[in-house]
């Protein structure tokens, strides 16, 4: 038996030896592994348990929370097939499980008594989830025109914030469809078309392709699709970038007897009688439900090295079935991630569905820099599968600092208090200067940045229909706190930042910014920032009084200093302080049916708010460990009397990480 | 009087004359960001054509700092939006330069190793003592790499105080103590390559090139790291002139032995003097 065994064992060596005399190739190439572990920990002075600032919209989600540690993991997965074929997933643990959980998975509670703790359900679980897959196939053409072929996942990052956004992080490999690729002399000529799967729960009225429509019993998502082309033609002297696409959502047709949920599944009519020409073919019928086309073409030129030059023409188009979507703005208090209405009729017709900008950047050779921008965005324009966050397509800091984005589809959900809101830019039109200082001196460096915006809106109008057709998102009112953001307003946050349509509007913006940064050669370096701004926001509201007038004026001022500590650490801290003067902030005007005459005027109280922010962070990065540390104090006072009570609020928050990534 | 305004004036032209010395300034051709002449871009619509095309170079002396310009074909944007990076980046995203010094152009004195995933080294009378990282990533994110990745070669790293884009180039500005000195006579060996924020265990910050390019990987090359990961390179005279891209496509033209791919020579990167 023992030579047997030997005899077996040079026969495998042999194998081994002949399977193994292919090409030779590094084994990163061919299996490349790549691993990352993230934890963070959520603290602050209340009793919210769970480790998202802002979860889920739904506030009764308890994903969210201000209270907890968690950690995920996540292993990424890249394979040579061979020399044309790659190959690539990711798995990745669901986030949402405290280390208090130990081995509970859920709170799903079918029977109302739960012993057991948290052991049901998988809404804490830390699951491994496939999150993304593609395979690519480099097609063999000559290297002067390369053609690549993708079937899976994709970040969609080759449109832009007006079309196809690219999906924000978290989402980067959710979105999978087919996409081609070509790029002809080294970019000369480049071109992309895809098609996606259109993700179900938040593109389309109801933030779904069908899914929560009271008016569909069988919602049908599966053949959903989005499509996009781009192509880019790049001269020396700057590009020209033509994309365009289109998201559909199909349903079926509920007069289709072969449909299930159909109203005539018996071709019969409420009295027994048959109806004409119903007749079962097993073959269902399907409409569009919704679907919304965006195309831009984008020149960039860039015709002397001191000046840069870039226009933007946006058309937005969306069609709308009422027979196939319920009315969100009617029946959903105004939160709708869209005009219930079709809007393609209009195009030619106004500027309602345009988007205009044109920019320009003058660079000096001694430090002195001026960017231009004017910019028209109709308020019909509307990118339902737009950027969502984590993109910006104005220069304007706007009213907030995270962002403008054209779609009432954006995504403020799944951030931390020290992450960044975006608002929504539809119907803005206005025009901004950016001029800028940078130089070095001896021991430091400076730059200065100041910001001058005027807005007007092309929303401006009396008497719109909030009711049935513009959503209003329930709260229009009042200056935005993104500091103490709570998605059903309970505490008075004012203006949700998709909140872009007014009953009664007549609106003027102005925004000054001036910010300096200095940083001198100390130590490990020194870095000592200052922001001024100022907002001034008129909006005479109805025409019919002037007891809803608004005038809104915010004062920010912050100061930051940050500086090395040792090698890889780094600290900073800071201060911030803002005042909001509002005078006639929110109220209620009615007026008659034909809004014509003013009924009664309720509230429009002046308001007053003042915060105050103290901040301290700390990052370290050794041998490949990150570590993060950030700590606020925030004392708000919001003044409403006599129409409401006064508010308060004393916050001790903090958000510490640490993340591994091999 | 006059002779006070004769010593000033004299004083101001001595001035003059040493700042002139001191800097340098040279062009690259363009079109020649392919390496050794076969190396293609990233197939993600982010790497815009010519974003890693030099195009000039040039070192000037301002008071205590010396101020290194680098321009590119096309105007440098910031798609990732470095702003927003932990610790913040400088205000572009894609590209990332290495400037290497020779102080003493002696054969054989400093390092000739390119800094990790370079897979390239300098002539031996092109030795270098400092290198200057022109990169998106904030100072603290760069320390950390360069202490992790970089081994005996850290000693000669310089991160600039400062870094900033100026239409289609980047400025860096780095006191003149962090050199050593004033420039005089010094060679430049200027690479320029993309800045990948996941890089490879041993990669400070490079992004490959492969035999076929991916999303995110340069193609044209190996798979295995016997090519230079380089994508332009400054080479004399520096006049920009079309002999330029033969020089440069020569002085990256590799060598994998199929046999044994990871023992091939590196090749030997040759730098620009005025």
């Amino acid at each position: 038996m023992a030579s047997l065994r030997h005899r077996a064992l040079e026969v495998c060596c042999a194998v081994l030896l002949v399977g193994g005399a292919g090409p030779a190739r590094a084994d990163l190439v061919n299996f490349d592994l790549a691993g990352r572990i993230y934890t963070k920990y959520l603290y602050r002075n209340n009793d919210r348990q769970g480790l998202v600032s802002y979860g889920n919209p739904f506030w009764t989600d308890n994903i969210s929370g201000d209270n907890g540690v968690g950690t995920e993991f996540e292993l990424k997965v890249f394979g040579r097939v061979s020399k044309y074929v790659s190959a690539y997933a990711r798995l990745q643990s669901r986030f949402g499980e405290l280390w208090q959980d130990w081995w509970e998975n859920g709170d799903l509670n079918p029977t109302g008594a739960n012993t057991s703790g948290e052991s049901l359900g998988m809404n804490h679980a830390s699951y491994i989830k496939l999150r993304g897959t593609w395979v690519r196939l480099q097609i063999p053409t000559p290297s002067w025109w390369t053609h690549t072929l993708t079937w899976g996942s994709s970040d969609l990052g080759m449109f832009n914030p007006w079309t196809i956004g690219k999906v924000r992080y978290i989402d980067r490999d959710n979105g999978k469809g087919i996409f081609l690729n070509g790029i002809v002399k080294q970019g000369l000529v480049s071109y992309d078309l895809a098609m996606i799967a259109m993700p179900k729960l938040w593109v389309g009225p109801w933030w779904s392709t069908g899914i929560g429509d009271p008016m569909l019993s069988n919602p049908f998502w599966s053949r959903d699709w989005a499509y996009g082309a781009r192509l880019t033609v790049a001269p020396d002297w700057g590009s020209f970038t033509l994309i365009s696409t289109l998201t559909n959502d199909v349903e079926v047709d509920r007069t289709d007897p072969d449909a299930v949920g159909s109203a005539y599944a018996t071709c019969q009519d409420d009295l027994g009688n048959p109806i004409v020409g119903c007749q079962k073919d097993h073959a269902v019928d399907t409409f569009s439900r919704f679907w919304n086309s965006v195309t831009t073409l984008e020149v960039q030129a860039d015709p002397l090295s001191w000046l840069s030059l870039n226009g933007l023409v946006v058309l937005s188009m969306q069609g709308i079935d009422p027979k196939l979507t319920a009315d969100g703005v009617q029946l959903n208090q105004g939160v709708s991630p869209v005009v219930f209405r079709s809007t393609y009729g209009d195009a030619f017709r106004s500027a309602d569905d345009w988007a205009f900008r044109l920019r320009g950047e003058f660079q000096t050779d001694f430090g002195l820099g001026v960017k231009v921008e004017y910019f028209h965005i109709g308020q019909h324009v509307n990118a339902i599968f737009g950027a969502r966050r984590e993109a910006d397509v104005l220069l304007t800091e706007g009213f907030i600092e995270g962002g403008q984005l054209p779609t009432l589809n954006l995504a403020n959900e799944f951030i931390d208090f020290d992450e960044a809101f975006v608002e929504s830019c539809i119907g803005w039109h206005g025009a901004t200067v950016v001029p800028s200082y940078a130089t070095s001196f001896s021991g430091g460096s400076l730059e200065v940045t100041g910001e001058g915006t005027v807005l007007t809106y092309n929303q401006n109008a009396q008497n719109r229909d909030v009711d049935r057709v513009y959503p209003d998102f329930l709260h229009s009112d009042g200056f935005t706190d993104t500091d103490l953001y709570d998605y059903a307003n309970t505490t008075d946050r004012g203006r949700d930042p998709r909140s872009v349509f007014r009953r009664n509007q007549d609106r003027l913006t102005g925004i000054g910014v001036l910010q300096v940064r200095t940083t001198f050669d100390a130590y490990k370096g020194v870095e000592l920032a200052l922001k001024g701004k100022y907002l001034w926001d008129r909006d005479w509201r109805s025409h019919l009084t002037t007891q809803d007038d608004y005038l809104g004026q915010q004062l920010q001022v912050r100061a930051r200093l940050a500086m090395g500590l040792a090698d890889g650490l780094r600290g900073e801290v800071g201060v911030q302080y803002d005042h909001w003067w509002e005078k006639g902030r929110k109220g209620t005007l009615l007026t008659d049916e034909a809004g014509r005459r003013v009924l009664s005027v309720i509230g429009y109280n002046d308001d007053r708010t003042r915060k105050w922010k103290a901040f301290l962070g700390l990052t370290y990065e050794y041998e490949g460990l990150k570590l993060g540390y950030r700590l606020e104090f925030l004392d708000k006072y919001q003044w409403r009397r006599p129409v409401d009570e006064n508010q308060h609020w004393l916050v001790v928050r903090s958000k510490a990480t640490m993340e591994v990534a091999w | 009087m006059r002779w006070f305004r004769w010593v000033a004036f004299g004083w101001l032209a001595c001035q003059a004359g040493v700042a002139l010395a001191q800097s340098v300034s040279f062009k690259d051709p363009t079109g020649d960001d392919d390496g050794p002449g076969t190396y293609v871009y990233p197939t993600d619509a982010v790497y815009a054509p010519g974003s890693f095309d030099l195009t000039g170079f040039s070192v000037e002396v301002k008071g205590s700092d010396a101020v290194f310009t680098v321009e590119f074909r096309t105007r440098i944007g910031d798609p990732w939006d470095s702003k927003s990076w932990s610790p913040p980046g400088n205000g572009f995203s894609l590209q990332f330069v290495q400037v290497y010094i020779d102080q003493d152009h002696k054969s054989g004195s400093g390092f000739r190793d390119a800094l990790p995933g370079i897979n390239a080294r300098f002539r031996p009378e092109s030795a270098w003592e400092k290198v200057v990282l022109i990169s998106p990533q904030g100072r603290q994110r760069l320390e950390s790499e360069v202490a992790t990745k970089a081994g005996p070669l850290k000693t000669g790293v310089v991160i600039p105080k400062s870094v900033r884009v100026q239409g289609r180039s980047l400025v860096a500005t780095v006191p003149l103590k962090d050199l050593g000195g004033a420039p005089a006579g010094w060679g430049y060996g200027v690479l320029v390559q993309s800045n990948e924020g996941y890089p490879s265990a041993k990669d400070l910050l490079t992004r490959k090139v492969n035999e076929i390019a991916g999303a995110h990987r340069f193609g044209g090359g190996s798979d295995w790291d016997c090519d230079p990961h380089v994508i332009d390179l400054l080479v004399a005279p520096g006049k920009g002139g079309a002999d330029e891209v033969k020089t440069q496509h020569e002085a990256l033209k590799y060598q994998c032995d199929p046999a044994n791919p990871e023992g091939s020579p590196l090749v030997e990167i040759p730098m620009i003097y005025p």
